[in-house]
């Protein structure tokens, strides 16, 4: 055996499982997929071609549109919500403005090692009629009859799902941005303590700015993780009550698995997988004039 | 300076909002966590008359209803199966995957790494449909190898990642010497890449292990039968609804959470440095 | 470190072949194996039951042996589905009548056991051996267990007579209540809505009998000269929506757990609780005997404009054990066995212990829980209705209940949601096909 074939040899030795594996699970389905997005099928039998009824029924469907739109406030209070406060918890952290860093920082992390579906069952428990934070509010309101009301509104019902997201993932964000402010090196900032920058100039012109990539980073897992977002919901609150939960993966869940309408299933987890990769793209145009702002 | 003072009183300031924003925080994150262990060890009824209150005693008999009633026990053996097997499998392809990526210079290694990282895009439910359907016609649906499946290719993307960046790292150097004592490719892989990767790889498979354990939709929906599953989706049949015993309910949490949480008290040292430099290569 | 990582992955890709879990094996000579997917939630309190049926049904009959698989909720579903598309359905396994396990039983792949039960039909309560299946049949693909009413109100006389109160005949009297009640700072009629069928099977289901009656029930199922938008089940959504505008329900029924209900009505904080009849064997368990004394098992007062009857409860058959169409000669005898023995008298009378109400004919038993006596008791000569998700499509229930919640929550009026439900069902639903 030459040289070259050896190493040819040898690369796909290294690599092959991987890929086919890979292949096998990942890419093979989602083209399955979206040829199944085009048919009606239960299951029994072969699939029925039906063109893009699928994803006209989808898309004229209250129940859908809504979920999309509770996906987008997912995002939103990740990328707007967790991002920024990690941000600030890790810069607390990092600048030493509390002593005890360890300890914080320990506890602050902790969230994200729960699994998502013990976090929900907790939380949901807390929130229900019957759990902690509504016995709280029963005692301080004097009102026997509270419940977290909140639920119950079409518009504002994701809140407390919003703010579990938040418990559980912030910390995440926090310790990436500690382990980025750590390269900066201290002479830097060192140097402006001396020039007599207040803590606020310090983080508007020395922090920040050697951020802006690391930002635009946890952006992109933070947009890849909302969209994802199962788990958390589904099992705090399967969607409910009368979908006002209810986000797109547990529309597909339902109609999929509950229904079997595997055809529209299909479609929906086509337009999820668009969906990512169209708002990943938007952040990355939105971050490269970032960019040009800092250089 | 008299800046000296004014620099001092402002950064006085700075501090005390950040110990409060830290306290709240960390209360807040806590404190669920603390109540539930302790009310965890409260009978039903006493839980329902003070959900605030301490427990009286030690009633441990939720935890052993949770263990016995909820199979916990072979969940727990699943759920250590499946990470330590997907763990074990993913991190090995990695690195071997990793190493080709960084040191075969390669054209088309752009088009596999960009092809791997894409992964870290899709979302599992992309595929669950097409893999139920595909697993059941094959046959291995309900099957442990149905589940390690997607959970190693799930993996790949993060791992492969971290591999890459890392291995570019070490010096070609340390290759060339392996090759002058006339190592071949596999064995420079064994003897040189391995050992060096050993920081990267204990990250990788920390991260790995964590996202496996905590796994619930493919077991969901992969698998069916109780001598499968794995905790995750054991204690969500606690959720169900049928169960009216919240000391129960809460006993099986903590069980499913302890073990991570110990996990991560004992290595969050390494779990940090991982996401920094997973994170770092931007 | 290297060398671990070798021969630990070599183990374990093995190892994982190795443990990619089993599929049914085959019966072996000897003793019959068959196997069974069985419905069963084995973290609640009935599976302490079922090891009893299983362990009794071993004792008498040790040739048979049952290779089984547990499933419950939608998991169970799921899988049953995935089996029967994938042709690979067990030897026994636990079906619904009518709708739920339609499409299983509607593919021909379950074996029609009116055979088999020829000569016994006497022996069963009257409309326990109907037809069964996605389209009406002649057969019968599972045997039923019980009957099974899904509407009971649980009423607390010792609150009542402590607040000056009887139980009340009307739908007015109820809300009369309704002040006294909460003054004392109890909850009027505790449910738990969470999941969103309890308000249509447990009230609604019944509510729509009252208003219109059989006949007309079945017309609208039908869609024969009647619909879910004609006056009768806009009356029966009313009586829901006034309820909840009244506070007579528990706060945050939406999002209330399914066990709550029990919970707070046992602790006496509820005066009424409506839940159907299974809810009984909770009671066995968590009432104290002297509750047991004054809590009675009743239905919903009259409604006005009442066309149904008085008293009424909608009931539908129970769920049971069907066999693989695949099964032949001596298993298929050892299946039937089984399926006998669960249904039948033997099974029957262990199970009217655990509070079941069999559909096999049996006198009432003499030392059962006074909480059993009392369901019997509540089974006898009173009026049925149909239960709604038992008659029409599974997937019509994803848009009646979410519109049931939001009528609840003020956000849709009993007009909106009767007419969002007959769309529905007029475009899709195969009873009226």
């Amino acid at each position: 055996m030459t040289e070259k074939t050896l190493k040819k040899v040898s690369y796909a030795a290294l690599t092959a499982p991987s890929i086919l594996i890979y292949a096998f699970i990942i890419i093979f389905p989602i083209l399955f997929s979206l040829s199944l997005s085009f048919t009606e099928w239960t299951g029994f039998g072969t699939p029925k071609f039906v063109g893009l009824e699928q994803y006209v029924r989808m898309f004229t469907d209250s129940v859908f549109l809504h979920g999309l739109r509770n996906n987008l406030l997912v995002v939103g209070i990740s990328v707007f919500g967790q991002i920024p406060l990690g941000f600030v918890l890790a810069y607390i952290i990092y600048r030493q403005l509390v002593k005890a860093t360890g300890f914080f920082e320990t506890m602050i992390f902790l969230p994200i090692t729960i699994a998502a579906v013990v976090v929900a069952i907790l939380w949901a428990q807390i929130f229900s009629p019957a759990g902690l934070y509504t016995a709280l509010m029963r005692r301080i309101y004097d009102d026997p009859r509270y419940v977290l009301k909140i639920f119950e509104n079409k518009t504002w019902a994701m809140l407390p799902v919003l703010f579990v997201i938040l418990w559980m993932y912030t910390g995440m964000y926090m310790i990436i941005f500690i382990a980025n402010m750590q390269k900066i090196s201290p002479s830097v900032i060192e140097a402006s303590i001396i020039d007599g920058a207040s803590e606020g100039q310090i983080l508007g012109r020395v922090i920040l700015p050697s951020m802006v990539n690391i930002i635009f980073t946890t952006a992109v897992l933070a947009i890849s993780g909302s969209l994802k977002s199962f788990d958390l919901i589904y099992a705090m609150t399967s969607g409910g009550p009368a979908h006002y939960t209810e986000v797109i993966a547990i529309y597909m869940y339902v109609n999929t698995f509950k229904y079997y309408n595997y055809g529209f299933g299909s479609a929906v987890s086509i337009v999820i997988v668009i969906l990512s990769l169209g708002l990943i793209l938007l952040v990355r145009s939105v971050f490269r004039r970032f960019e040009e702002k800092y250089e | 300076m008299s800046n000296y003072h004014e620099l001092k009183q402002k950064n006085l300031v700075w501090k005390l909002i950040a110990y409060v924003v830290m306290i709240i925080f960390t209360v807040l994150t806590i404190g669920p966590l603390i109540w539930l262990l302790y009310s965890s060890f409260k009978p039903h009824i006493d839980i329902i008359h003070n959900i605030f209150a301490f427990p009286a005693s030690f009633y441990t008999d939720n935890f052993v209803q949770a263990w016995k009633l909820g199979r916990l026990g072979i969940y727990m053996l699943n759920s250590i199966f499946y990470s330590v097997a997907a763990t074990s499998i993913t991190t090995f392809l990695a690195l071997a995957a990793g190493y080709a990526f960084a040191k075969f210079k390669y054209r088309i290694s752009g088009f596999f790494y960009f092809f791997f990282i894409m992964g870290l895009l899709i979302t599992v439910h992309s595929v669950l449909v097409p893999l139920f359907v595909m697993e059941t016609k094959l046959g291995i649906d309900d099957t442990r190898l149905g589940v390690l499946l997607p959970y190693v290719a799930f993996g790949l993307p993060m791992l492969i990642y971290l591999a890459t960046a890392y291995i570019k790292g070490i010096p070609d150097s340390l290759e060339e010497a392996a090759v002058i004592d006339g190592a071949g490719y596999l064995t420079i892989f064994r003897t040189v890449i391995v050992p060096m990767a050993a920081p990267v790889t204990a990250t990788m498979i920390i991260f790995s292990f964590l996202g496996n354990w905590n796994e619930f939709v493919f077991v969901l929906t992969l698998t069916s039968k109780t001598s499968l599953r794995s905790l995750p989706v054991g204690v969500n049949a606690f959720a169900a609804g049928q169960t009216m015993n919240y000391g129960v309910q809460f006993a099986a949490l903590v069980i499913a959470t302890a073990p991570m949480i110990i996990f991560y008290l004992l290595f969050h040292k390494q779990l940090a440095k991982g996401f920094a430099a997973g994170a770092l290569k931007e | 470190m290297k060398k671990a990582l070798f021969t630990m992955a070599v183990l374990l890709i093995s190892a994982a072949f190795v443990f990619a879990g089993g599929k049914q094996g085959q019966g072996a000579e000897g003793p019959i194996t068959l196997s069974m997917f069985e419905y069963e939630n084995l973290t609640g309190p009935e599976a302490g039951n079922w090891e009893i049926m299983l362990g009794t049904f071993y004792a008498s009959h040790p040739d048979i042996k049952l290779d089984i698989e547990y499933g419950f909720d939608e998991p169970y579903h799921n899988k049953l589905q995935a089996m029967a598309v994938a042709g690979q359905l067990p030897d026994i396994m636990f079906l619904w009548p009518l709708k739920r396990t339609g499409e299983v039983t509607g593919s021909g792949q379950i074996k029609d056991l009116t055979p088999w039960i020829e000569g016994h039909e006497s022996e069963f309560v009257e409309g326990a051996l109907a037809p069964q299946g996605s389209k009406p049949t002649d057969k019968i693909y599972e045997l039923p267990e019980q009957m099974t009413s899904t509407h009971v109100m649980f009423t607390n006389n010792k609150l009542l007579k402590d607040l000056g109160l009887s139980i009340p005949k009307t739908f007015d009297d109820l809300l009369a209540q309704g002040d006294k009640i909460r003054g004392a700072g109890l909850i009027p009629i505790a449910m738990a809505n969470k999941a969103g069928w309890q308000m249509q099977s447990c009230f609604l289901s019944t509510l729509t009998e009252r208003a219109g009656g059989m006949e007309w029930f079945r017309n609208a199922v039908d869609g024969n000269n009647a619909s879910f938008t004609d006056p009768e089940f806009i009356n029966a959504l009313s009586v829901i929506d006034t309820l909840a505008k009244n506070e007579m329900f528990s706060p945050g029924l939406n999002q209330t757990g399914y066990g709550q209900g029990v919970t707070d009505f046992s602790n006496e904080q509820a005066v009424y609780h409506i839940d159907g009849g299974w809810r009984v064997n909770a009671y066995v368990i968590s009432l104290t005997p002297e509750q047991k004394e004054y809590v009675s098992l009743e239905t919903f007062p009259d409604i006005p404009n009442q066309k149904g009857k008085s008293g009424s409860t909608a009931a539908v058959v129970g769920t049971g054990y069907g066999m693989n169409e695949k099964l032949e000669g001596a298993r298929a005898d050892a299946a039937w066995d089984w399926i006998w023995y669960y249904s039948g008298p033997v099974g029957s009378a262990i199970r009217q212990g655990f509070g079941a109400i069999p559909a096999y004919k049996l006198p009432a038993p003499a030392n059962v829980d006074l909480m059993i006596k009392k369901l019997i008791e509540f089974w006898d000569g009173r009026p049925l209705g149909y239960v709604i998700d038992a008659v029409l499509d599974g997937e019509g229930m994803n848009v009646l209940h979410p519109a049931l919640q939001e009528m609840i929550l003020g956000d849709k009026t009993p007009q909106q949601v009767a007419e969002e439900y007959e769309a529905w069902v007029a475009a899709n639903d195969s009873a009226r096909k």
